[in-house]
């Protein structure tokens, strides 16, 4: 358009001088024509020129608003972390994540009266709604349908004034364990180990927590309704009591200038709890890497009063390499109608992996440098895994009759993987576990020995999607 | 002497280590930028001399109705200093973060300084544009913002109104139809005053820019004498910018003290006169009278006697579905 009126004015303005050139010749009575549409012209020039000027300014006018609309619109983001939705000024938030995890467990020397559980299971689908409102309250909303029957795993709103000071409530992770608190999606194996089994997996409640001097230390004070070992409650307390738990974590080294040291991360966690005498207060059993419960108390064994945990953690990752351990000790007062008892069950676990392709590995996982692509020939990350976990129950439950027929007191266990990242949001997984059991005994209660008889050797595989 | 001297160390060190910065938002409208850059320098000496405190004020501009909203909306503004009341008034009504009574906190109904709608034509007036009514002749093109964000626009508008109810015996349908031959001739319609400004000086749009007082006389001033004329009309309003705390906002900041004396410091002769040098009419007589070659004689008349006050006006002329919505098609 501006072109063509452009255009116009050129020619206009071509007549204009050819006929202001022939003027000195013309007739008088032709002079005075040509001086009317002169000014008609020149009026025709200015009418266009104004038209002109307010086409351009009207776009400049539309561009300013159409930035400005831009500003106040909201923004929708789809990448390999999910889905998100926020305001132009970032004060409402919702993402929608996902975890799907579908894996084969094999058992191989399987008794003959085999017990051993099916192949395949469903063994996570989370949807996980997550966001912010009012800038400053953020919240977690994460179901589990995977597994058994669906349960809420996570439901929380978290306050944060700043990184350094938040306020959490709700249904959370606890906070001793260090791979308890690792995602689901990074973590080397399948399943978590055998340390597991003796920290609480979630709990209700409050806690205030922050990072502090830009992630070089981390605090967290929570009071809670109070969990057995390795559960996760249902979603009230089931008791009266409450726990309190807290957990310290340094990465002292996380803003030196020495590479090969920012990867490195020590830290305790720790609960106490006064447990009220109920059976529900008490673990309902230690579990394999395959799942299989090897160890429970007998029945008319309760929990009884004080129960406290502390666990040493830490991590070290640099470049390809990460290294991941920690100690639990799960001290507890138990008591059956015959004895009381103070049960003092430890248990530890390293382990470690490799990035074959090069990537750096973290706490926060693996981003493949050339994701999975077969028409451009790449293959995404691949990572080799080890572990090495054991557990003691203390003597003192089988010396006191306080085990299930057939539990085991001593398990160690050994395990060797291969992780394939196809990209950030796929990952698969094959991995060899073999289970050792001794100080075998109880009695009363469901019987482990078709668990506890014989080493337990599984293979593992798994196809992950998060995102 | 010694004593002295040690006193007068531990003094100034007191001095400095009590001494805070306070931080103020101004929100105000599209055409004080320059009056407030001005202004806030010399509220920052005067607050630093009376309390050691450092005081640094940003500033917000635009279109005073969007500026209105952006505090309904969230912009934490210690103080607002907008075109008209209304403004302030859409604030209370719907953040409740200052009381209804806020014109009554300060004198002249929290109005410093008043100014006018006058015409910015072209050097040499080449349309011959002296009144309202010369606006209509055939070929003139009108430059003025919209009246939906713009708080000069709506008193432009009402200057408008006003002349033809004044020359058409108030007869409301002749004036109703005098303003909408007029905004029949605009062309464009800028969000706020300065964006106006831009449109008229600067891109060469239109023939007259219906304008705040103190922005014509800034536009000769920043484009030259030789560009432009002010042109005074027969009848205009008197227009009162307001200025007000914006309470609960200054009270989280803890700047309440810092926002109400920097609002009170307009009325003191050092502000009236630093608005009179910015063409903003000031209310202090006798400042008034010593810039008077600043300002034409002109007749003003008022929102309150012409159109009922600000909230019927706006209801009348401004709101969803009144006047304006009813006379203007783009």
């Amino acid at each position: 358009m501006v072109r063509k009126i452009k255009n116009r004015n050129m020619k206009l303005n071509r007549w204009l001088f050819l006929t202001l050139l022939g003027v000195p010749f013309a007739h008088p009575a032709l002079a005075a024509d040509g001086d009317a549409d002169i000014t008609t012209l020149k009026q025709q020039i200015d009418d266009l020129d104004q038209k002109v000027r307010v086409l351009e300014r009207q776009r400049e006018l539309d561009q300013d608003a159409a930035t400005n609309a831009l500003k106040t619109q909201p923004r929708f983001k789809l990448d390999s972390s999910g889905f998100t939705l926020s305001s132009a000024d970032t004060n409402f938030v919702i993402s929608l994540h996902g975890l799907i995890q579908f894996d084969s467990r094999s058992f191989f020397d399987v008794p003959t009266a085999g017990v051993r559980p099916g192949n395949f299971l469903l063994r996570k689908a989370r949807p996980i709604l997550t966001g912010t409102v009012f800038h400053d309250f953020d919240f977690n909303f994460t179901p589990e349908f995977g597994g058994g029957s669906p349960s809420i795993y996570d439901a929380y709103i978290n306050y944060h004034y700043n990184p350094a000071l938040q306020l959490e409530v709700g249904k959370f992770k606890s906070l001793v364990g260090l791979e308890a608190l690792q995602s689901d999606t990074w973590l080397f194996f399948n399943e978590r180990s055998l340390v597991n089994n003796l920290v609480p997996n979630r709990d209700l409640g409050l806690q205030l927590h922050g990072n502090l001097f830009d992630g070089v230390a981390s605090y967290a004070a929570a009071v809670l309704g109070g969990t057995p070992d390795q559960v996760s409650p249902s979603n009230t307390d089931p008791d009266n009591n409450v726990a309190f738990a807290g957990r310290l974590f340094f990465q002292p080294f996380k803003k030196s200038d020495t590479e090969a040291l920012q990867g490195f991360g020590i830290g305790v966690g720790g609960s106490y709890q006064n447990d009220e005498k109920s059976a529900a207060n008490l673990s309902s059993g230690y579990k394999t890497d395959g799942q299989q419960t090897f160890f429970s108390y007998t029945t008319g064994v309760v929990a009884d009063g004080r129960h406290w945990r502390i666990s040493p953690q830490g991590y070290y990752y640099y470049g390809p390499f990460g290294l991941l351990g920690e100690y639990a000790i799960s001290d507890q007062k138990v008591s059956s109608a015959a004895v009381n008892d103070d049960l003092k069950n430890t248990s530890w676990e390293i382990s470690a992996g490799w990035v074959l392709t090069g990537e750096s590995d973290s706490y926060n996982g693996i981003t493949p440098k050339n994701p999975f692509d077969l028409r451009k020939g790449q293959w995404g990350a691949w990572q080799v895994v080890g572990r090495y976990a054991e557990l003691d129950e203390d003597e003192d439950a089988l010396a006191d009759g306080l085990v299930a027929a057939g539990s085991a007191s001593k398990a160690r266990a050994w395990s060797a993987g291969l992780n394939w990242y196809l990209n950030r949001n796929i990952r698969a997984n094959v991995s060899y576990s073999h289970t050792e059991f001794s100080d075998i005994g109880g009695a009363g209660g469901s019987s482990h020995a078709s668990v506890t008889d014989r080493a337990e050797n599984t293979l593992f595989t798994r196809i992950q999607l998060a995102f | 002497m010694k004593t002295l001297k040690i006193i007068l160390v531990a003094l100034i060190f007191a001095g400095a280590v009590h001494a805070k910065e306070i931080k103020l938002l101004n929100v105000s409208y599209d055409p004080t930028r320059e009056l407030y850059q001005e202004y806030n320098t010399a509220f920052a000496k005067y607050w630093k001399a009376k309390t050691g405190d450092d005081v640094v004020v940003d500033q917000s501009h635009g279109g005073s109705g969007k500026q209105a909203l952006s505090v309904i909306n969230g912009l934490e503004a210690d103080v607002v200093t907008l075109a008209l009341a209304s403004d302030v008034n859409a604030i209370v009504d719907k953040t409740h973060e200052l009381p209804a009574d806020w014109q009554k906190k300060l004198p002249d109904n929290s109005a410093p300084y008043t100014s006018t709608i006058v015409f910015l034509v072209r050097k040499g007036n080449p349309k011959g544009i002296h009144d309202w009514n010369d606006l209509l002749k055939p070929g003139v093109s009108i430059v003025t913002p919209n009246p939906k964000t713009s708080g000069g626009a709506r008193w432009a508008y009402l200057a408008a109104y006003a002349y033809a109810l004044e020359t058409s015996g108030h007869d409301d349908a002749k004036a109703r139809d005098f303003v909408k031959q007029i905004y029949k001739k605009v062309p464009v319609l800028d969000s706020g005053a300065r964006g106006s400004t831009v449109t008229f000086a600067q891109r060469g749009v239109g023939d007259v820019l219906l304008a705040w007082e103190n922005e014509a006389h800034l536009a000769i001033k920043e484009f030259g004498a030789d560009k432009f004329d002010i042109v005074t009309p027969s009848l205009s309003i008197l227009a009162e910018p307001t200025v007000a705390v914006v309470d609960k906002v200054a009270k989280k900041h803890g700047t309440t003290e810092a926002a109400r004396a920097y609002l009170n410091y307009l009325y003191s002769d050092e502000g009236q006169e630093i608005a009179a040098k910015n063409f903003y009419r000031p209310r202090n007589q006798t400042i008034a009278e010593k810039y008077a070659a600043n300002f034409s004689r002109l007749k003003l008349v008022t929102i309150d006697a012409e159109f009922g006050g600000w909230t019927k006006a706006q209801k009348t002329h401004f709101g969803d579905g009144g006047v304006f919505d009813q006379i203007y098609q783009p």
